[in-house]
């Protein structure tokens, strides 16, 4: 394996933004209301020279004011339950960890939306409590997941599914019973849903969040090698493991629960990207936390253009796309795994 | 380490770089319009809506039917699923399912007015159309009342006032007729069944437990829910009197009336042994003007003795009647 350098960073990282950047214009093409190249080419041109008035309204309207939000918020949304999903991998070491897997998404959702059963009227509260959601799941399915002082694989799994079914039966229950109207959006918020935009506010919160927690996650990147050996063999090599699982804990819940505050659960996004990541850069954290990023605004990106196209004028949600590729994959993962 | 501060820092860097550059969203021109009509919704928003109204689209049935018994159909441009009545309405461009519209559908119908119903479309839905620059009016029917008022109101937002009093007055005086007509007889105790599998009935808030209210009837069930889903236990505790089914032409999987007189349960209700069951329009579940004629139809299938004297159902409700 090569090493990881500054420059290679840089490439890997210069090559999937353009990737990106591809995805991203085909994203503005592709929708149920049919744009010409020509068209969309004259619209960025027209707004890359500030004469964003002379277009007709209503594309600029579609291109602008409905595919680019919802673009936005796929790259964000992808590229945070990425990072957390090479997170908890990696605190977990455990490569079918994901943010959905392990109920971590489910924990987010049941916080988000008791926020907004009870305070429907402070809509910036919901992302913190849907981070709290997500951590409290994520250390209680630590402890399950434990076998004579040990942290079992398949002991994780089994807690992270069973905590996942549990918080779905509780949101079933919350929803149920104590539903107002306003919560009619909700079945369509859990299966992962970009189609709404987010407010002005949010969207902020969500930006400046991604970008501390993956800077957080990304300091803690080559003791997260070394800590993929084992915790003691880290310890030995002078890592301060408590502190970096503290940083990788904390971090990759921020990470979940803001992304499924915006978006709902959209599964197997963290648990797809960082492998396919890692099957073409190698398994550097330092190289692998960058291009999971990426990978997983990539990747979000393009699951939503096929959920909003294929079906056209009908939308599915996201999350049955990304299930749609993730779970044969998980399944593939669980099989090679076994002996 | 001084290499791996550095990656950290241009990688945090490049990442910040790419994310903010795409993260300015170009804002939306507004579109110009001479003196639009200031006003308050239903649901309390404020909305200034482009005057004359050319270009409506509707996001619920109900919505859709207000519009054409107000005559507006020329001017509506696009519905949403089960936009069904008046059958011309299956005709207009179908921007998708009420609760979730496909909004570029939607910006290329190029409306100056949306109109959607808090009882059916998501607030989200609403939200998002009026910061793309929409008007966006909602209505919000509580109560028979509540119909009618909202029928009068979106009469004059698009500019159709006369003949949205004349509609209202119309209808007012049907049902005061048919106040007068039920004077003085018990209310039936009766079951509204939204749907039998699973048995979902209806909340004291809605408008139909008001419609049921208007045609001499009271719902046995008293839940704060909007559509309580049901045990069936608790219905033969409750023994309702009459069973109420809207009737669903459209639906697969519609009822079969002797099948579920078979089911157990079912056959334990007295109202089903006695085959005392009222089939009305499935308009009873439509806050719109046609509202009315479900509630006559059901007060004649609920006080057959109350009409006794009086000539077969009125020439309106001809076309919901079975």
């Amino acid at each position: 394996m090569r090493p990881v350098t500054l420059r290679r960073v840089l490439w890997t990282c210069s090559a999937l933004a353009a990737v990106l950047l591809v995805v991203v214009v085909l994203a503005l093409k592709l929708g149920a209301v049919p744009i010409s190249v020509t068209d969309l080419a004259l619209s960025l041109g027209r707004v890359a020279i500030g004469r964003s008035d002379q277009l007709p309204s209503e594309y600029s309207v579609i291109v602008f004011g409905l595919r680019w939000p919802r673009i936005l918020l796929g790259i964000l949304v992808g590229a945070a339950l990425s990072v957390a999903g090479t997170g908890f991998q990696a605190l977990l070491r455990n490569p079918l960890a994901d943010p959905y897997v392990l109920g971590v998404s489910s924990g987010a959702a049941l916080g988000a939306i008791i926020s907004l059963i009870a305070s429907p009227q402070f809509p910036l509260v919901t992302p913190l409590a849907a981070f709290l959601g997500a951590a409290l799941t994520i250390a209680a399915v630590y402890l399950l997941g434990q076998r004579e002082g040990q942290l079992d694989s398949g002991t994780l799994l089994l807690a992270g599914i069973i905590s996942a079914s549990f918080l779905s039966a509780v949101i079933m229950f919350l929803m149920t019973t104590l539903a107002g109207r306003d919560l009619r959006g909700m079945a369509f918020w859990l299966m992962g849903d970009l189609s709404t935009p987010l407010p002005a506010g949010l969207r902020w919160i969500l930006l400046a969040g991604l970008l501390g927690a993956v800077a957080a996650i990304y300091t803690t990147a080559a003791d997260l090698n070394l800590l993929i050996a084992g915790e003691r063999e880290a310890l030995h090599l002078g890592v301060d493991v408590t502190r970096v699982k503290l940083v990788v804990y904390i971090s990759a819940s921020v990470l979940t629960g803001l992304a499924v505050s915006v978006s709902g659960a959209i599964g197997y996004v963290g648990l797809l990207v960082p492998h396919v990541m890692r099957l073409l850069f190698g398994s550097d954290h330092r190289l692998l936390i960058p291009t999971a990023a990426l990978g997983g605004a990539i990747a979000v990106v393009l699951a939503d253009t096929l959920a909003r196209t294929i079906v056209a004028p009908t939308e599915l949600p996201v999350g049955a796309m990304t299930a749609m590729a993730g779970a044969p994959f998980f399944i593939y993962l669980l099989r090679r795994r076994l002996p | 380490m001084l290499r791996r501060l550095r990656s950290i820092a241009i990688g945090s860097a490049g990442l910040a770089a790419v994310v903010g550059a795409l993260l300015c969203a170009t804002p939306l021109a507004a579109q110009s319009s001479a003196a639009p009509l200031e006003t308050t919704d239903e649901t309390g928003r404020h909305v200034a809506i482009p005057q004359p109204v050319r270009r409506i689209v509707s996001l619920a049935p109900s919505i859709t039917e207000t519009l054409y018994a107000l005559g507006a159909q020329d001017r509506l441009v696009g519905v949403t699923d089960y936009s069904d009545y008046p059958s011309e309405a299956k005709q207009k461009p179908n921007i998708g399912g009420s609760i979730n519209p496909n909004l570029e559908q939607l910006v290329a119908l190029k409306p100056d007015l949306v109109v959607a119903t808090r009882a059916l479309n998501r607030r989200e839905t609403v939200d998002a159309l009026a910061r793309l620059g929409f008007a966006v009016y909602a209505t919000d029917e509580r109560t028979v009342e509540g119909v009618l008022v909202s029928t009068e109101r979106l009469a004059d937002v698009i500019g159709a006032h006369e003949r949205g009093a004349e509609l209202v007055a119309g209808l007012r005086q049907r049902l005061a007729e048919l106040k007068r007509t039920l004077e003085g007889r018990a209310p039936r105790r009766v079951l509204f069944v939204v749907w039998h599998d699973p048995l979902i009935s209806i909340g004291r808030e809605t408008f139909l437990a008001d419609a049921l209210r208007w045609a001499g009837a009271e719902s046995v069930v008293n839940s704060s829910q909007d559509w309580p889903r049901l045990s069936l236990e608790e219905v033969v505790r409750l023994q309702p009197e009459y069973l109420v089914f809207a009737d669903s032409h459209a639906e697969q999987g519609a009822l079969n009336f002797e099948a579920l007189r078979e089911r157990p349960g079912w056959r334990n209700l007295d109202a089903v042994r006695a085959k005392r069951i009222a089939i009305i329009s499935d308009a009873v579940n439509r806050p719109c003007p046609r509202l009315v004629d479900a509630i006559e139809q059901l007060a004649r299938q609920l006080h057959p003795e109350a009409f006794a004297d009086k000539q077969a159902a009125p020439a309106e409700c001809a076309s919901c009647a079975r």
